[in-house]
């Protein structure tokens, strides 16, 4: 009897914990209990696997970027081997974020070979023209004008003439994009490689052109890539070859080097790209430069935006639903077992406020599915009581004690309900293994949830028996069966 | 209140019952791929194939009026002129034509706001704190169908060897067998409710299999367990034995289910739309294996 007063205090301490632990440490809650969205970025990588370098390269790129974007709040994780999931709350547009966040951002600066002047000249020209006719389309399809379409439609077949370079995709937008890619692609072939990139760079910041109403972005160097650049920039001073700044693969700008930078090169360790840029790419960019490049590109291959309306719905559906769900199950189990089941409602209870609090502990995040783990563990949790007053009915029935019957019943129902509890842990175990981000939820709460309920069911719930069994007046046998088919 | 169940006498019965419901399964799953649109054993969600749902508010004085889908998608392809994101677009309204539901295949972040954008002129304003939008890359799709096919296989494997490890292997291949018919059934149940009501199975339908395996092997260990425990104080003959086992557990099995039913019917009823078919799934599987644990599985192990 001393060992089970001992338990008892010892339930009721972990109680007040529990209690202390949830007022203290509020639970945390799911974008989709609290709005907000929710990126899941994908690692592309040609050959082989991603390895755990190139995932915490990734990552800390991101990171980086994501903090430089000064959104609020964000959490940044990696999932598997090779994606990664950003989370930002509240009302953030996931627009401006994927835009930062989807580019490799590869810096790269290069000289013009010797003798390529005539051909640069002709290719920029090309360019212009194409971007001209992009704009072009975009307008005459809101208008949805064809006869410019079809003017658009010429003009690309004279550029590809003159580019000799057939286009081979279906559409008029494709192709565009696609000669465009094309004229790029050409323009960089003009220009020698050298040992200047992005991570060169210290610093990247963004101001107005004085002239008119274009954004700059001003980059600043580490000490060798400052003496990398003057070096450059004197071995083309005063020539016809021009310094190209290249951005992903395509030139966002190329400039000349002034004759009097022939002795020394451009120095002070700084440089400026001015493209025009609108003030919202000058910011991109900025973000992107000051993260560094990736060092292997990445995909957003899912968005989820869930409103804080909805959010709150949510909270609101699940509070009811497993309120209901705990109600109608004590009014079962009082209704089949009478003090029995009172007893596994108490311990119900107790297993609420421990699930709640080890999620406030771990800490696990409160997701829709991980409410309805919570919810559908109860099922689990009453199971093992069920199992175990079946039991003690069938000793009460054949006449034993009651304490004898108490006894007995736990022990008999012990291997079953460990079996039960087992298969259930195997498969949350497997899903929390290989489950997305949304599953995993899932498998956490039901998982936890069953191992708790093997502690409540069998621990406490014999407790709280036991205590109950000490006063005389709740030891009637009529309290534990019902009455019509006692004489049974 | 003890219960009677004549397992010896209505094993036939049994039997055919389950034969006649896995046939409706597998007749479910070959029409379903071979004479839906969709070419698959089931109607695969935005989860498997990718895709973007889109769920909104409008925001209505009083009532909102009423608003056919068809002149919606009629506005929103002047402005679109044939443009992809109007391929398979399909749109509904809820809730006394207070909420719109839209399915178009994945679109960009910055495609998917456009639309927005568009609807809120047509038929706004719409209430944006109430949005709820997903979108899925074809990629992500398929890494998603394969890692939950793998969960389920590695899972149902690691069941299987538990049980073979923990009964002999009667009792095991039995179990088994019972389980494997609760997971037909409740696939054969959502392939039919594709054909019928185009209702999709999303990842969570995977996760409600894999519970359900948990839920329906753990009934039948129950059962079984109470078998060998009364065969090894034989009074009486083995099918006798069995039957008596049966009718022992029964108030168990079937209380169980029902203190599990409920927790799952509360959340149908109160909870998210998001668990509605999940929720409904793991109903179903629990029935299923119930039924499964109670009559079939003890009935397969009768001699003749």
């Amino acid at each position: 009897m001393k060992r089970r007063q001992g338990w008892l205090f010892f339930i009721i301490f972990l109680l007040t914990l529990s209690v202390y632990l949830l007022i203290n440490y509020p639970l945390q809650l799911g974008l989709d209990l609290q709005g907000g969205s929710q990126l899941t970025l994908q690692i592309i990588k040609e050959e082989g696997n991603v390895t755990r370098d190139e995932l915490e390269a990734v990552n800390s790129v991101i990171d980086k970027r994501v903090n430089n974007l000064g959104v609020s709040e964000s959490n940044l994780q990696t999932l598997g081997g090779d994606q990664l999931i950003l989370e930002l709350p509240g009302e953030q547009n996931p627009l401006v974020a994927s835009r930062v966040l989807g580019k490799t951002a590869l810096l790269e600066f290069r000289t013009q070979k010797e003798g390529t002047s005539t051909d640069l000249k002709t290719l920029q020209l090309q360019r212009l023209i194409i971007k001209e006719l992009i704009e072009q389309y975009t307008l005459a399809e809101k208008s949805q004008n064809d006869n410019n379409l079809k003017v658009i439609q010429e003009d690309l077949k004279d550029i590809e003439q003159e580019l000799n370079y057939s286009s081979t995709s279906n559409d008029l937008y494709g192709k565009l994009i696609e000669i465009k890619k094309y004229v790029d692609k050409e323009i960089i072939n003009l220009f020698i490689k050298t040992d200047l990139s992005g991570k060169d760079l210290i610093n990247a910041g963004r101001r107005q052109e004085q002239t008119n109403s274009n954004w700059e972005v001003l980059l600043t160097f580490s000490n060798s890539g400052g003496e990398k650049f003057s070096e450059i920039t004197k071995s083309i001073a005063g020539t016809n070859q021009l310094l190209a700044i290249i951005l992903d693969g395509e030139s966002i700008s190329e400039a000349s080097v002034g004759s009097q930078f022939s002795s020394t090169g451009i120095t002070g360790g700084s440089a400026t790209i001015s493209g025009n840029f609108s003030a919202e790419d000058a910011r991109e960019l900025e973000v992107q430069l000051k993260g560094g490049s990736l060092p292997l590109p990445i995909e957003i291959v899912e968005t989820n935006t869930i409103g804080a309306l909805l959010g709150s719905k949510n909270i609101l559906k699940s509070l009811y639903a497993a309120i209901s769900g705990l109600i109608f199950v004590g009014i079962f189990m009082i209704f089949n077992y009478r003090i029995l089941g009172f007893v596994s409602v108490l311990s119900l209870v107790l297993y609420g406020f421990f699930n709640l609090a080890l999620y406030s502990l771990i800490p696990v995040t409160l997701t829709l599915p991980g409410i309805s783990g919570l919810i559908l563990s109860i099922g689990m949790a009453v199971d093992a009581n069920i199992l175990i007053f079946e039991r003690i009915r069938e000793e009460l029935y054949e006449g034993n004690t009651l304490t004898r019957s108490i006894d007995s019943g736990f022990q008999r129902a012990n291997s079953s309900i460990v079996d039960g509890h087992i298969t259930t842990l195997l498969s949350c175990f497997v899903l929390f293994l290989l489950g997305t981000n949304f599953v995993k939820g899932f498998a956490a709460t039901l998982g936890i949830g069953v191992l708790i309920s093997l502690f409540t069911s069998l621990n406490c719930s014999k407790t709280i028996l036991r205590f109950f069994t000490t006063y005389q007046s709740l030891r009637q046998k009529n309290l534990y069966l019902p009455r019509n088919n006692f004489s049974n | 209140m003890k219960f009677n169940l004549e397992l010896i006498k209505n094993k036939k019965k049994i039997i055919s019952i389950s034969t006649v419901l896995i046939l409706l399964s597998l007749l479910g799953i070959l029409y379903s791929t071979f004479n839906t649109s969709y070419k698959k054993p089931i109607n695969l969600g935005m989860d498997f194939v990718g895709g973007n749902e889109l769920r909104i508010e409008r925001v209505c004085e009083g009532e909102c009026s009423n608003v056919s889908p068809d002149s919606v998608l009629e506005n929103l392809r002047e402005i679109y002129n044939n443009k992809n994101v109007l391929n398979n677009i399909k749109l509904q309204f809820q809730n006394n034509n207070k909420l719109i539901s839209i399915r178009t295949p994945y679109l960009s972040i910055e495609e998917s706001n456009n639309l927005i954008t568009n609807l809120d002129n047509i038929i706004g304003p719409l209430n944006y704190e109430s949005k709820d939008s997903r979108l899925i890359g074809p990629k992500l799709g398929k890494r998603l169908l394969t890692n939950s096919f793998t969960s389920l296989l590695v899972s149902l494997f690691a069941i299987s060897l538990y049980i073979t490890i923990r009964f002999d292997k009667k009792y095991a291949l039995f179990a088994l067998l019972a389980l494997f018919h609760d997971l037909f059934i409740v696939f054969g149940i959502f392939s039919w409710l594709g054909i019928i009501l185009s209702v999709e199975v999303n990842s969570l339908f995977a996760v409600s299999l894999l519970t359900i395996a948990g839920y329906s092997v753990n009934d039948t260990v129950v059962i079984f367990d109470r078998i060998r425990e009364n065969l090894k104080s034989k009074k009486e003959g083995y099918n006798e034995t069995i039957q008596l086992s049966v009718n022992e557990s029964f108030r168990r099995t079937t209380f169980t289910s029902v203190t599990t039913l409920i927790p799952l019917l509360s959340i149908i009823l109160f909870g998210s739309y998001s668990l509605f078919w999940f929720s409904l799934a793991l109903s179903l599987g629990i029935i299923v294996g119930s039924y499964s644990s109670i009559l079939l599985a003890p009935s397969l192990l009768l001699k003749d």
